[in-house]
């Protein structure tokens, strides 16, 4: 136990003392240059490389890439799934005192033109065919664009374009540069301190066009620093990197905490392989928005679903043991003998089974954040002991502000400030906060820095919430999104959906009533959950849009949509709010088509201008609704859906007025 | 997008060939070349011949008249595991693929005559026998990466869905290391999105690989997108040859899938 404690003050004495990433990742090779640093599944075999030959790997990058011409202050764009060359390429961008620039990789040409562009980028590192030919899309638009690095070279033998290396062909040409001029790298390396832009993360914009949000070393380094020690996390963490390199929250655990406790991240081999690899990996560290926690249950209930009757019984009731005991047995809270003894027979039964079989025997810790989760999701994880908490964060604070600690979880709160972080909340309710994981400022965009940094030293968060009397903050939904209906009822929007959303049968919702008498609600089905539960009962069909027509099924979103509102009607202040007509959208709600972001959250303005029809048909007293939409296939060819959806009345669960 | 890539001599010449089964005539005195590191199609209505075409190249029908000639030697007979000893592959118009069997070891069913050691050693699975069979994994292990399915190493081809089978069925041929490779309508039953990949992934093997290609295709568009020449069959005889502009264009070619009136 000492030695730990020790060893967890000498690391992170030594983390106070390396300021950049640069000078960790060299730190780590001479302190723990035999650890594995970096994983990735290739040709089904899991390859590995330590601190030490990571280290060597960013060196000849970064000394290829000042032979490209790449110099301080220059924009490296680094586009690509989860890879170990193109974290090193971010490393190797800030070693020479440039800035890695993140992108999405399934923007399409336009949008990557708009971040390389925005960003003044003159170099990228793609990793594909895929991702260099829409750069090639795009390049007319993008003169400043000096080099394309790719990683994998198939398909790509035939470009004949001179701008176009090989990232194993720009390492070469640092070899030979570092031949000549050995301390290149170091030199310029230790030129960086802890107050330079780090990285520049694009927001996915929920709301107009990305904003570049600019992050120092010390924003990222000291933010990861307290939240590594907020979980006593070490070098023994393992965890999967799997999440967009863009976003925020991949940037801080598979990049930040990481460097900072010096753990190993895993790449999966391909996207559609992460369960299995997650599984042969078995993390102890393991971060997941909700929608993953949510996509994980409900392929653990389909194959219950399918399992023969036996397991299907044990499985039942010893979930039902997990779901009175496990939570608080997790929590370190007294439980009776009986249900301890049965929670134990279980765990040797089903729960250490089926966590082995989803890759989380070994999580000592694991977060959600971003959007709210549903209490069936968030309880099945946390009663099977999975340590699942909640955190609450954004890109413009480097992630934490609010984290749950171990024995204070709670469903509806996202955890109390973190060490440095002051909250306060605001008149109209947006929360406020000062941190040291503050951004620099929005790239190239002064207006909306100001709007966001005010003058009297607090961040704007743009979130509406409150701080419950246990110290909990609450977040209640977007601050401007919070609205009135037209006689003056709190209308909280996405409140309300993520209610709905919670249901596993409903994959979105987008309701309406700011400015109305009543509030609505177009609703999308999953089509997994609805259609096993279609399937069960003989309903047939053949596509999304027939399923989402069955009447039926329109009786089963209708009780999900009464159960909402009775919770709702339980609320004083929100019993005016509940939802009155609903309808089920004929097609899923799609990025492609501009409905959602890419971190898949729904544009409710968009939406609402799209399916105006829709719109207007909800608040005619119509029964049907016509609707005509512009679809947009992934090759960019653009095709219409014409459609009648029907229109459904629920009765509110209790009185809706308040009295008086 | 790609520069021009090298398409060489013929790899493969068929003459004359007559094919019929009692007294229909599948083939009637067609003649086409296949040339090395091209990607040629096959077209025509229903009922044209194209599968016979290609059964007649794998040597899976003996035509009555005629020789064919591949890689220089002249033959009139050739039985299908001669085709493949030497670098023929193909798929099949129905997916031909052991159900049971996982995505790998379908694929590496594709290996077995590249396996050396004999039944024996390999029952013994030690020494030389375990070192080859990993060589091979290797290879399958490549042919996984190249087709991206991952995801689906461990699954029965069985429980696959039909576009993915397809991409499982190439897997298999490419698995041959082939010179020619023979595909029986690659995209039959797929959508879009599925034609998209198949076709990318024909491009890519002809292009990394260096695979001369031989494929049957209905969808006019995906023909003319990925082929280098098309050869047009109709009733049995050939109407046309030439590269996707000019069989676009040839009136023969319009009439035969406009319907014009034979004349008996």
């Amino acid at each position: 136990m000492a030695l730990a404690e020790m060893q967890t003050r000498s690391e992170s004495a030594s983390a106070e003392a390396a300021d950049t990433f640069p000078k960790l990742l060299f730190g780590h090779a001479v302190q723990r240059g035999d650890r594995r640093a970096f994983r990735e599944k290739d040709l089904g075999i899991w390859q590995s490389w330590t601190w030490a030959q990571a280290a060597r790997e960013v060196t000849a990058f970064a000394a290829g890439l000042h032979a490209l011409g790449f110099r301080r202050g220059d924009k490296l764009a680094i586009i690509g799934d989860n890879r170990p060359r193109l974290y090193w390429a971010i490393v190797a961008a800030q070693c020479l005192g440039g800035v890695p620039v993140p992108v999405y990789q399934d923007s399409v040409a336009a949008e990557m033109q708009f971040v390389l562009d925005h960003a003044e980028a003159h170099f990228a590192v793609a990793e594909d065919q895929e991702q260099v030919d829409k750069l090639l899309a795009v390049r007319d638009k993008l003169p400043g664009l000096k080099a394309i690095v790719y990683d994998e070279a198939r398909g790509l033998r035939h470009y004949a374009h001179d701008f176009l290396v090989s990232y194993e062909g720009v390492q070469e040409k640092g070899r030979a540069l570092l031949a000549k001029d050995p301390d290149l790298v170091a030199r310029e390396t230790a030129q960086g301190k802890g107050s330079d832009l780090a990285v520049i993360l694009y927001t996915s914009g929920t709301t107009g066009v990305p904003k570049g949000v600019m992050l120092t070393y010390d924003n990222v380094l000291k933010t990861a620093a307290n939240a590594v020690a907020f979980d006593h996390l070490t070098e023994r963490e393992e965890m999967m990197s799997y999440l967009p390199m863009a976003w925020v929250g991949d940037h801080v655990f598979s990049f930040g905490q990481a460097y900072v406790a010096g753990y190993c991240i895993s790449c999966p081999e391909s996207s559609t392989t992460v369960m299995t690899d997650l599984k042969e990996l078995g993390p102890t560290y393991f971060f997941a928005p909700p929608r993953i926690w949510e996509t994980i249950l409900t392929q653990v209930m389909i194959r219950i679903e399918d399992a023969g009757w036996l397991k299907r019984k044990l499985f039942h009731y010893f979930m039902g043991v997990a779901r009175r005991a496990g939570g608080a047995i997790l929590d370190g809270a007294p439980v009776g003998f009986k249900d301890r003894l049965l929670y134990r027979i279980g765990g040797w039964l089903i729960y250490g089974p089926l966590k082995n079989v989803l890759g989380m025997s070994r999580i000592r810790v694991a977060y959600t954040a971003g959007e709210a989760i549903g209490p069936d999701i968030f309880n099945f994880f946390r009663s099977l002991g999975i340590n699942v908490k909640q955190l609450y964060g954004m890109t413009e604070a480097a992630v934490f502000l609010c984290m749950q600690p171990n024995g204070g979880v709670k469903l509806d709160t996202v955890g109390m400030p973190i060490k440095d972080v002051e909250l306060r909340i605001a008149d109209n309710g947006e929360v406020l906060y000062r941190s040291p994981g503050v951004f620099a400022g929005y790239y190239r965009n002064p207006e909306a820095t100001a709007e966001t940094k005010r003058p009297d030293g607090w961040t704007h968060s743009g979130d509406a919430g409150f701080l419950g009397a246990d110290g909990h903050l609450r977040i209640i939904d977007r601050a401007k999104d919070v609205g009135k209906l037209k006689d003056g009822t709190l209308f909280a929007p996405k409140f309300l959906e993520n209610k709905l959303k919670f249901f596993s049968y409903i994959r979105e919702a987008v309701v309406f009533g700011a400015d109305r008498d009543d509030v609505t609600a177009i609703i999308n089905i999953d089509p997994q959950a609805v259609g096993n539960w279609a399937e069960k009962r003989g309903l047939a069909s053949a596509s999304y849009q027939e399923l989402a027509a069955l009447d039926p099924v329109y009786d089963l979103i209708a009780g999900c949509v009464t159960q909402v509102n009775r919770d709702l009607a339980a609320e004083p202040h929100l019993a005016g709010s509940q939802i009155r007509r609903f309808l089920i959208l004929h097609k899923e709600l799609d990025a492609d088509d501009g409905e959602l972001t890419r971190t898949r959250k729904v544009r409710r303005r968009i939406i609402g201008e799209r399916f105006k029809s829709l719109v207007d048909a909800l608040y005619s007293g119509a029964t049907v609704a016509q609707v005509e939409t512009a679809v947009r296939f992934e090759d960019g060819r653009t095709g219409t859906m014409r459609a009648t959806l029907k229109i459904r009345d629920v009765e509110p669960a209790g009185p809706l007025r308040k009295a008086g | 997008m790609a520069a021009a890539k090298r398409i060489g001599e013929p790899v493969l010449e068929v003459r004359d060939i007559t094919l019929s089964f009692g007294g229909v005539r599948a083939l009637l005195d067609v003649s086409l070349e296949i040339r090395a590191r091209e990607i040629l199609a096959i077209i025509g209505p229903n009922g044209a011949g194209k599968t016979s075409m290609l059964n007649v190249i794998n040597g899976f029908y003996h035509p009555q008249e005629g020789t064919i000639a591949y890689k220089g030697r002249v033959r009139q007979r050739m039985r299908p595991h001669e085709a493949a000893e030497q670098g023929i592959a193909r798929t099949f118009q129905n997916v031909a693929l052991f159900r049971g069997m996982t995505t790998l070891d379908n694929i590496m069913t594709g290996r077995l005559l590249k396996m050396r050691r004999n039944f024996l050693w390999q029952t013994i699975h030690w020494g030389p026998a375990l070192a080859e069979e990993l060589e091979h994994r290797v290879f399958a292990e490549r042919i996984i990466d190249f087709l991206e399915i991952e995801s689906i190493r461990r699954t029965p081809v069985g429980q696959l869905p039909y576009g993915l089978q397809k991409r499982v069925e190439l897997g298999r041929a490419l698995a041959m290391e082939p010179e020619l490779l023979l595909l029986d309508e690659p995209m039959a039953g797929m959508n879009v999105e599925e034609k998209e990949d198949m076709s990318r992934f024909i491009l890519d093997v002809n292009d990394e690989f260096g695979t001369t290609i031989a494929l049957i295709e209905h969808d006019m568009g995906v023909v003319m997108d990925i082929s280098d020449r098309v050869v047009v069959l109709d009733y049995g005889r050939k109407i046309a040859d030439g590269s996707p502009d000019q069989v676009r264009r040839d009136t023969a070619v319009i009439d035969a899938y406009l319907g014009v009136a034979h004349e008996a």
